[in-house]
């Protein structure tokens, strides 16, 4: 069974995992929904799972060396997490003295035994999100972040990072890996702590991806879910059959103003059959995926900004504010609230 | 083939399932097309049901739970199966050409890297320490008399607690007889990914995020010693130029009142037009950016954003015809 949320409840959660299919934009979903967070007020840390450091890119930073936060906005930090350096990290952690690790880290074993061992950096990335999801600021006895956002490697990949807590439990059942792989599961699979959001296009192979994920994540995985994002939807409306008899009467343009009247109705038509395209499989989407649905619409940029971001988050804002108005009486609380 | 985990190319090419061995898809023309899947698991049973010494042995593997977890849900292992059934169809000698559709880039990578991965792995000085029943008197004394490995030891020992550990150093014994004809399997496709009739091509769109994968991967080509022999630009818009110049809003709008068009419908129009010319601005500019990084002996191709969404055969030809009107050119 699916377990279902409440748009309201999701926001109190601590942990929030994003993914979908590569290239539909999770990255950018995962910033925008760590600056409209930040907004509100709550601190919040984005972390990039295997990526190119895009989402500090996409704010305007540098990334940061592996496994470090930069903060990049008010409330808003972003890190990348990779597997090997999160083992490392961790065993700094749990093996406190310097000169045996410095002979552990230079050993060929390690260092075979890091490269090849399957599952062992997917294990170490969920592990390291753990890590910041509950980890205490010394200082004020505070957590550190309100709202962790893990950006999740393309779909396939996804999967099997989140699967690797319960399949390393299985093999570890006793030991520190198996705890701590134990602990993982918890967080991974607790409703009130965490919410698995789906990204997609609204085009057939991405539709099929997101189909299919949804019911692994119902039935072998059984996460909580979250939102759908819908991104890039283009929602201008032609009637093509008046662009095509529009185009038999330009047969009567002078030669130089035909081709260029052509291109224009050529744009409106691809705009027409992207637009047709988009609304049939959110309908798809609408029938299969019975989550609380946020679309995003394409935008027509000669270069992606920060002015574009912007944009983007007041558009969430909005759709957010009405999936939680639609799922009153609960009502949402914002960090600074409660 | 593809290695990619999600089910794309069963869908692009119209069949419901595809499977671990090759499916004919039915086409026009002279020539035959099959598709595959890798399986993962089966793969990994395949494998060891193929050379295992003694049905024994080989029970005692896909009976042992370590090699049921590798083989079904361990990220990595799927890479290295992708490199045994590459070897598999190249020396069955059954096609003329075999393409392989990776995972976005970074795992591709994964995937070039796989073969010296997996040699490192299985390298014997390594494999040594793994082979011997854990319980065996050679890794007690190993564990006494070697600092390094004693500490590793208990602290693994620690970490995965001694049954598990016991179980993982069961699976490398019984592996260890198809070990002995893993490493030059290895080295064979190893030498199959950088022969001179192996080419790699390289598919990106005009977007940013993705341009910047593929100069990371254009980075890496030199180091991993493959031959890039084109990059093709998929979803490319086009701006409209008349005598090289854009055309004006009010003199398309004038055209088009002109031919009795309603206001609401020319400002639609024209404004559509002008986002569209944007994005065909965007894309030039980042392509040709790219351009100057990708090798001069490497064709780059482009193909323009169709009207529809490609994920069936009749789009696949559109697309096709695109792809090698230009090569041809």
């Amino acid at each position: 069974m699916p377990v279902l949320s409440e748009p309201a409840s999701l926001l109190q959660r601590r942990l929030w995992v994003v993914v979908g299919k590569g290239g539909v934009g999770k990255t950018t979903v995962s910033v925008l929904f760590g600056l409209w967070a930040a907004q509100l007020g709550k601190r919040v840390l984005v972390a990039e799972v295997d990526g190119a450091g895009r989402a500090a890119w996409l704010l305007g930073a540098e990334p940061a060396p592996l496994g470090m936060a930069r903060a990049v906005r008010p409330n808003l930090s972003v890190m990348s997490v990779e597997g090997s350096a999160a083992l490392a990290e961790y065993l700094r952690l749990i093996l406190p003295v310097r000169r045996v690790l410095d002979v552990v880290f230079s050993s060929r074993i390690y260092q075979y035994f890091v490269a090849a061992a399957p599952g062992l950096k997917e294990l170490m990335t969920v592990g390291k999100i753990w890590y910041e999801a509950e980890r205490v600021d010394a200082e004020t006895g505070h957590r550190m972040w309100d709202l962790v956002i893990m950006d999740a490697p393309a779909t396939g990949h996804s999967l099997q990072y989140l699967g690797m807590p319960k399949a390393a439990h299985e093999v570890f059942q006793t030991g520190l890996v198996g705890r701590e792989s134990q602990r993982l599961i918890e967080l991974l699979s607790d409703p009130v702590r965490t919410a698995v959001h789906i990204v997609t296009t609204a085009e057939e192979m991405p539709v099929n991806e997101t189909i299919e994920m949804y019911h692994r994540l119902c039935s072998d995985l059984q996460l909580p879910f979250g939102f759908l994002v819908v991104n890039r939807l283009h929602n201008r409306r032609f009637e093509a059959d008046k662009l095509l008899r529009l185009r038999d009467r330009l047969a009567h343009l002078p030669q130089s103003e035909r081709a260029i009247a052509e291109a224009v109705l050529d744009r409106a038509l691809e705009e027409e059959g992207w637009s047709a395209i988009h609304a049939q499989y959110l309908h798809r989407l609408s029938e299969q995926v019975p989550l609380p649905r946020i679309e995003l619409p394409f935008l027509f940029a000669e270069e992606f900004s920060s002015q574009h971001l912007g944009e983007l988050v007041a558009v969430l804002a909005q759709q957010i504010a009405g999936l939680e108005r639609a799922s009153r009486p609960h009502g949402f609380r914002s960090a600074r609230d409660s | 083939m593809t290695i990619d985990p999600a089910k794309r190319l069963a869908d692009a090419l119209g069949l419901q399932a595809l499977g671990d061995e090759p499916v004919d898809v039915s086409l026009p023309g002279g020539g035959t097309l099959a598709a595959l899947m890798l399986d993962q698991k089966g793969a990994w049973d395949r494998l060891v049901e193929r050379h295992a010494p003694t049905a024994e042995i080989r029970d005692k593997i896909l009976r042992n739970r370590f090699y049921q977890h590798l083989s079904q849900s361990f990220a990595g292992s799927q890479e290295y199966m992708a490199i045994e059934q590459l070897r598999a169809l190249h020396e069955s000698g059954r096609y003329d050409l075999i393409v392989v559709d990776t995972p976005p880039t970074r795992h591709a990578l994964d995937f070039l890297e796989a073969p010296q991965r997996l040699a490192d792995f299985l390298d014997r000085s390594i494999i040594r320490w793994f082979v011997k029943p854990y319980f065996s008197a050679s890794w007690t004394t190993l564990r006494l008399f070697n600092r390094t490995v004693g500490f590793l030891f208990r602290r693994l020992e620690e970490a995965t607690g001694v049954s598990a550990l016991a179980e993982v150093s069961e699976f490398f014994t019984a592996m260890a007889g198809l070990f002995e004809n893993f490493e030059p399997r290895v080295r064979q496709v190893y030498e199959l990914l950088r022969a001179p009739q192996t080419g790699f091509l390289l598919v990106v769109s005009p977007e940013e995020q993705v341009l910047q994968e593929a100069e990371f991967f254009l980075t890496q080509i030199e180091r991993l010693r493959v031959n890039l022999r084109a990059v093709v630009v998929n979803r490319m818009h086009r701006e409209v130029l008349v005598r090289g110049r854009a055309p004006q809003r009010r003199t398309l709008a004038a055209i088009f009142r002109k031919l009795g068009v309603g206001p609401d419908l020319v400002e639609a129009l024209v404004s559509n037009f002008e986002d569209y010319q944007a994005l065909g601005r965007g894309d030039l500019l980042r392509v040709e950016a790219f351009q100057r990084q990708v090798p001069s002996s490497t064709l780059l191709l482009t193909v323009p954003n169709l009207a529809s969404d490609v994920h069936n055969l009749a789009g696949l030809e559109a697309f096709h015809r695109h792809l090698f009107a230009e090569a041809a050119a």
